[in-house]
């Protein structure tokens, strides 16, 4: 027992950040990953922030989906958001903001509507840069911008955030 | 139709909750134990189903398949039912209620009720980044639109359309932490002030640290049985008058309408009166979801406690303390007692039935109460459950009360 020397199972050195923590889809167009509203990133990367209304009840929807909610249509048509929308609620991440985007904090999350909601128009969440809780107020004119998330590797993919008017 | 039978609790056990050291296996274990020595006429045998609220076991523990690690580590044999709840933060309270139903349709006769959650790790920024996906993660989630930030913005459209303050929003911590501090198993157990509220680190203005409830771990269980075996356990059963939950078809920002009506809530608590026959006014005691203090004062006047807009003055003139209008989270709420998600719900009947056997400290007893309801929310307050218990059964109420 003495000169016994116990077996030890070597660990890597590092344990790479979990994929689940990255919070984006991985906005395939093809492949397991594929998502069939890959319109939409397409889109981002030309510049153009649009979602799906369905041709059979006029129901927009946010996020694009591939069937209507509201009538099971799969007749959807893919329209542009408004370039300038409002600022309805918002807040600075100050604490607790996610692993992924930590570096970026504190940030300001909002809320903005764009078109007439909920009617005809949309009600969605967005980050903003530059601009801290103190420099803006309801009701505040906002637009929509493209920004690229470049990474892991080589990988770039598409998002909008907002920005004052 | 079937005919629903009277249910009781007739056991509840705690753990202490907080920071712990102790793993996910182990609170369950200390949760059992305690539900165990409650009632001691109990033979496990006489259990046959068992329900686990349990949100993120998967993500926190990477654990999955709970409810039968459950029943080993509890030394139960379930033959009816068994089954795991995961609905976020009300994972706790999904679990009594549909042990209620399998107990008052027949299908169970002793059914045992665990809610557990471990929280904290060295890594918690990787643990918080979990609570990221209870909201659309890739639409939401993905801006960082986390519940802090959607419970700050529920804050500003609050104020911003019935002039609530940040004073009124500390004076629901003050409050919970008044009896939070009389409750030994509660995370916080200091009183605090106004000042100290405004006065703590901003988290997403206007919520600062002491408006939010904290990352928890903690376990709680119950024992719930029929009218007919009741007594055969305790002298004292505290009977299930009913249950609802509502959902609207929103979980996404685009479909949250206004932030500051919580018609999922009011809709639910409608159902609750009307299926019991009862108004607000009736209800003695709510143990209601503070995971924010905004949420309390929306849940004063969702539920019916206060006009809505007037959650504020509410708190102001003291109508939430026991002996105002109706005694609101005398256990200290999520706000003193923290948040383990799949625990809360259950430890918010644990606190019913305590009141109902007048086993809690004097200062926080809410004597005399015949009626109290348990409200515990999920995700971005979207969906509802609302429990009421009672020293009378639901068929005995009318006379009673
Ligand atoms: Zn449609």
């Amino acid at each position: 027992m003495a000169s016994h020397t116990r077996r030890k199972l070597k660990l890597p050195d590092q344990i790479p950040l979990n994929p689940l923590l990255d919070l984006w889809e991985q906005q395939e167009p093809e492949g397991p990953d594929a998502t069939r509203i890959y319109e939409f990133y397409r889109s981002l990367a030309e510049g153009k922030f649009v979602t799906t209304r369905c041709i059979t009840c006029g129901k927009i929807h946010f996020p694009p989906l591939i069937v209507c909610p509201n009538c099971n249509g799969e007749d959807l048509e893919w329209i542009e958001i408004p370039e300038e929308g409002e600022l309805y609620a918002f807040t600075e991440l100050k604490l607790g903001a996610p692993v992924i985007v930590e570096d970026y904090a504190p940030f300001v999350i909002a809320v903005a509507r764009f078109g007439n909601y909920p009617e005809n128009g949309v009600q969605i969440s967005g980050m903003m840069f530059d601009v801290s809780y103190e420099d803006l107020k309801v009701g505040d004119r906002v637009t929509w911008e493209i920004m690229e998330i470049v990474g892991p590797g080589d990988k770039t993919r598409y998002w909008y955030c907002f920005t004052r008017v | 139709m079937i005919r629903m039978r009277e249910v009781a609790i007739v056991g509840a056990g705690i753990t202490r909750f907080g920071v712990r050291e102790a793993s996910w296996r182990d609170l369950v274990q200390e949760a059992g134990k305690a539900v165990f020595d409650d009632v001691p006429n109990l033979d496990k045998k006489d259990i046959d189903s068992l329900f686990v609220g349990a949100a993120q076991p998967e993500r926190w523990v990477f654990q999955t398949h709970v409810a039968p690690y459950v029943a080993e580590l509890l030394g139960i044999n379930v033959s009816r039912v068994i089954s795991r709840t995961e609905v976020a933060c009300a994972s706790g309270q999904a679990a009594i209620r549909y042990a209620w139903l399998a107990v008052a349709t027949g299908l169970s006769d002793v059914a045992m009720v665990v809610g557990v959650e471990k929280m904290n790790s060295k890594f918690m920024s990787v643990s918080q980044s979990s609570m990221i996906n209870v909201g659309n993660r890739e639409f939401d989630g993905v801006n960082g639109f986390t519940a802090p930030p959607f419970f700050a913005m529920v804050a500003q459209r609050h104020m911003h359309e019935f002039g609530t303050t940040s004073e009124q929003l500390a004076m629901v911590r003050v409050k919970n932490s008044y009896y939070g501090a009389r409750n030994p198993y509660a995370q916080f157990q200091k009183e605090v002030t106004v000042e100290k509220v405004l006065g703590s680190r901003m988290v997403a203005p206007p919520l600062t640290l002491f408006d939010c409830s904290a990352i928890t771990d903690g376990a709680c269980a119950l024992i719930l049985t029929s009218e007919e075996r009741a007594r055969e356990f305790t002298d004292t059963p505290v009977w299930i008058l009913g249950g609802v939950q509502h959902v609207d078809s929103a979980h996404t920002t685009n479909q949250f309408g206004d932030l500051s009506h919580w018609v999922g809530l009011r809709k639910a608590a409608k159902d609750l009166y009307s299926m019991l026959k009862i108004s607000p006014d009736d209800i003695d005691m709510a143990e209601v979801h503070d995971c924010f203090t905004i949420s309390e004062i929306l849940e004063y006047e969702e539920l019916g406690f206060c006009k809505k807009g007037e959650g504020g003055k509410f708190i102001e003139e003291g109508e939430s303390y026991i002996g105002g209008k109706v005694a609101v989270n005398p256990g200290g709420g999520l706000l003193s007692n923290g948040h383990p998600l799949g625990a809360t719900g259950v430890r918010q009947a644990w606190e019913m039935v305590m009141q109902f056997r007048g086993e809690v400290p004097e200062e926080r007893y809410v004597n005399g109460a015949e009626i109290g309801i348990a409200h515990n929310l999920s995700g971005m307050a979207q969906l509802h459950h609302i429990m009421a218990y009672s020293i009378y059964k639901r068929k005995d109420l009318k006379q009673e009360v």
